[in-house]
């Protein structure tokens, strides 16, 4: 076992879709020959990163800006990745066990659809965290997701489990049609809980609610439109 | 390309010219069967079918491949399409995990032998963006059958009890749609969906039109037979999908009755396995697929397909647009609706057969009990794709039609409820590999009217497909895995002379045609003229004038024109 550094080489003049996972690091050279797509070009991530060895972790460094990277530990199962940078959409979907960091800022889709793990981000995330994606019945299962910064639209939509904790504020539908799970927002935020059917959502600042909640001594129940017995409350 | 082909030496089944896996050569010429000496053997390929099953092009008669509802499909499934089949290189790029994008319906269809494939109910409004896609599906013949079951024009003249004026009407209306015969959707239930009902039963009256589905039906069966179409009616039966509707397809198949016609069946019923429950009700819900069976047995004007329900993923998309509230308020799963106008509608919801699922396990079992009990030469395979399943799983059906013994490793996995619910455990036919090719190529052929599909006599179209397995050698009963995998890659596809799939890999290109039906020589058009002008000033949304498709705006089509 080892630990990846991997260095972008270029701007990225077009995204590159590198599913990458801590899997790499048990093996060098099929690291530097994993396949990945740069715009529609299938290429080697040699090709694109400098890729060296340092310690003996499961465990990859992205060392640079990967804003323009998608699909960063999706599907990963165990071992850590830590993103100096910012990052691409898609990271941590689908994803099954072990911790993602990432230092700067994170885009759409963040932890999509994951089942279980960690996802810290430091800096701020764009839309559509933890939802899931369209047509699928199922967002976010299990898990954990930190926000240190802000959020934008789409918090948890159709979160089924797990936890997403914004330590700023965030956008619009903040768990959407969600069935179960805890969403907790420190800062302000815009509509919550349209369609939700169960689950938490607990909030530090300011927030705009649904009319189809009812109150009650947890806080505000709902969404009645769908028969829901979501919780919306207060920190 | 068209090149002269000799296949060499292959085991021949033609069911339809009586050839029962017999070793000979077939000859290839200009996109036709053609006899020995009219080719040149220099200048011939050669393609040796040694110890391989030799058969006519599939021949699919019932599947939803084009049009609006498909479409919407798309549309409101976009986990659908994250299956990628193939990316854009030689060929088009081939999306979709059930719900195929155009191109790969087109291919998908080649790499299992079948070279045509007929839209089963086009809404006649939607008439241009049904051959639109159609012309975007790649490799296979192709047509649309047009619905009529909820047509305001048909109540008014089945009311009117004028056959003359319903004739003319039809003939009208296939030829400005560029369709190919009379699909009938829920004759009469699609009207009262319009205020919220149904018409369950056959002496149900359709709300502000005082006719009911008997009249309906028996009226389209006579017009058509009039007409003589290449088709007969092709009937989506009322009370679909409800416990006990067994009954009312036997009812409605005896509709037939008085009726004939030398060359084909007088009134096909589609997608049978979703009408031939029997019970009260969900809890009780049984297989009606003997009784049904029985009576399509019984009669010799009357064909069947089984509407297959394959375990996983599917759609249901039918112009039945009551009965899809039904299942959307059943499943609570997502449902477009859609309306034509005047002349019916539509629904759409997303389905998946879990082979755990009592229902679900019944449906797939009173599909293939229909296959087994009807006899060969009256049932057609089809899933109703993408209702039932993919058109991708028929050798799957194929395999379990053939062997018992599959069915049974097949049964452990399923609900115990098909145990008590269905005939399925206690039958022990077996089709032979005659039938099999009977059900998926010359039988289809014969229903839909086309001389010249599903069989290999001197004048067919060259639609070939070979088959990796010696037909004499294998033992259909045991060696079910080989059937099974066998029929899902052709080892060659040939369509009009031209191979487009070697080894389960497409190796070429080409653009099938679309049939068309015109029948306005039999009829004078100029009696309901007043008639379409007053409808479609009052109702209709878009002008007379631009209503239809002309012929030179399909991109190959071919005219029929009726004797």
């Amino acid at each position: 076992m080892q630990m990846l550094v991997i260095k972008p080489k270029v701007d990225f003049v077009v995204t590159v879709e590198a599913e990458i996972t801590p899997d790499l690091a048990e093996d060098l050279e099929k690291a530097k020959n994993f396949e990945v797509y740069y715009g529609k070009d299938k290429v080697k991530l040699k090709e694109l990163f400098e890729i060296t060895k340092e310690g003996d972790d499961k465990k990859l460094v992205l060392d640079g800006d990967f804003s323009k990277v998608k699909w960063i530990g999706c599907r990963m199962e165990d071992g850590e990745i830590v993103v100096k940078g910012n990052v691409g959409a898609n990271c941590g979907a689908y994803m099954k066990g072990g911790k993602i960091t990432i230092e700067g800022n994170a885009d759409d889709w963040l932890g999509a659809e994951m089942s279980s793990g960690e996802i810290v981000v430091k800096g701020n995330v764009k839309n559509c965290v933890g939802c899931a994606y369209y047509g699928d019945m199922q967002g976010m299962k299990g898990g954990k997701i930190t926000i240190e910064g802000n959020a934008i639209n789409y918090i948890g939509e159709k979160m089924a489990g797990g936890e997403i904790e914004i330590k700023g504020n965030a956008g619009d539908f903040i768990g959407t049609e969600m069935t179960n799970g805890l969403i907790v927002i420190h800062g302000d935020c815009g509509f919550v809980g349209g369609d939700m059917k169960g689950g938490e959502i607990r909030i530090g600042g300011k927030f705009e609610l649904m009319p189809t909640f009812k109150k009650s001594e947890e806080g505000f129940v709902g969404d009645v439109n769908v028969g829901g017995k979501g919780v919306v409350k207060t920190l | 390309m068209h090149h002269m082909l000799h296949i060499k030496n292959g085991i021949v089944i033609d069911t339809k010219n009586g050839i029962k896996a017999e070793k000979m050569d077939i000859f290839v010429k200009e996109g036709k069967i053609v006899e020995e000496s009219e080719i040149d053997k220099s200048q011939c390929k050669v393609i040796d079918a040694s110890n391989k099953l030799v058969v006519a092009g599939g021949v699919d008669m019932h599947a939803h491949i084009a049009g609006s509802k498909i479409n919407t499909g798309r549309t409101m499934r976009p986990e659908e399409m994250r299956m990628v089949r193939q990316i854009a290189n030689k060929f088009r790029a081939s999306v979709g995990r059930v719900l195929l994008t155009s191109p790969a319906i087109g291919y998908e269809y080649a790499k299992m032998g079948y070279t045509t494939s007929f839209e089963a109910a086009q809404p006649p409004i939607g008439a241009l963006h049904t051959h639109e896609e159609l012309d975007a599906i790649p490799m296979v013949d192709k047509a649309a059958l047009p619905v009529f079951g909820n047509w305001h024009f048909v109540f008014k003249y089945v009311a009117e009890n004028d056959i003359e004026k319903l004739k003319t009407f039809i003939a009208w209306a296939i030829e400005r749609t560029k369709g190919f015969g009379v699909k009938v959707v829920n004759p009469g239930g699609v009207e009262a969906w319009m205020y919220g009902g149904n018409c369950r039963s056959l002496d149900d009256e359709v709300p502000n039109f005082g006719v009911t589905p008997r009249e309906i039906i028996t009226s389209l069966i006579k017009a058509t037979e009039e007409l003589n179409l290449c088709h007969s009616v092709h009937l989506h039966c009322n009370n679909l999908g409800n416990p006990g509707n067994f009954e009312t397809t036997i009812e409605t198949m005896k509709l037939a009755n008085g009726f004939s016609n030398d060359k084909r069946q007088v009134l096909h019923v589609t997608h049978v396995q979703f009408n031939a429950y029997a019970g009260s009700s969900w809890r009780d819900v049984g297989s009606g697929a003997a009784e049904i069976a029985k009576v399509v047995n019984g009669m010799d004007n009357v064909t069947i397909d089984m509407g297959a329900a394959i375990f996983g993923h599917a759609t249901a998309m039918t112009g039945d647009a009551p009965f899809q509230f039904t299942l959307h308020k059943l499943l609570g799963a997502r449902w477009s609706n859609k309306d034509s106008e005047v002349e019916g509608g539509a629904g759409i919801v997303p389905i998946m057969y879990l082979p755990k699922n009592p229902v679900h396990a019944l449906q797939w079992a009173i599909g293939l009990e229909l296959g087994l009990l009807v006899e060969s030469d009256k049932v057609v395979l089809t899933t109703d794709f993408p209702n039932g399943g993919p058109f991708t799983e028929y050798p799957y059906v194929m395999a379990m039609l053939m062997s018992k013994k599959m069915r049974e490793k097949e049964l452990e996995r399923v609900s115990p409820y098909v145990q008590k619910a269905a005939n399925l455990p206690s039958i022990d036919a077996e089709k032979t590999l005659d039938e099999v090719m009977h059900m998926t190529r010359a039988l289809s052929a014969r229903v839909l009217g086309l001389e010249n599909k599903g069989h290999l006599g001197v004048g067919a179209d060259a639609d070939i497909s070979i088959y990796d397995f010696n037909p004499n050698e294998i033992d259909t009963s045991n060696d079910y895995e080989i059937i099974n995998k066998a029929f899902r890659n052709a080892l060659y596809t040939i369509k009009g002379g031209v191979i487009i799939v070697k080894e389960g890999q497409l190796v070429d290109e080409v653009w099938g045609t679309t049939y068309w039906v015109d029948a306005t020589n039999k009829v004078d058009t100029e009696a309901i003229e007043e008639d379409l002008d007053k409808y479609f000033e009052l109702y209709y949304s878009v002008e007379k004038e631009h209503y239809g498709v002309e012929e030179a705006w399909i991109k190959n089509p071919t005219r029929l024109v009726m004797g």
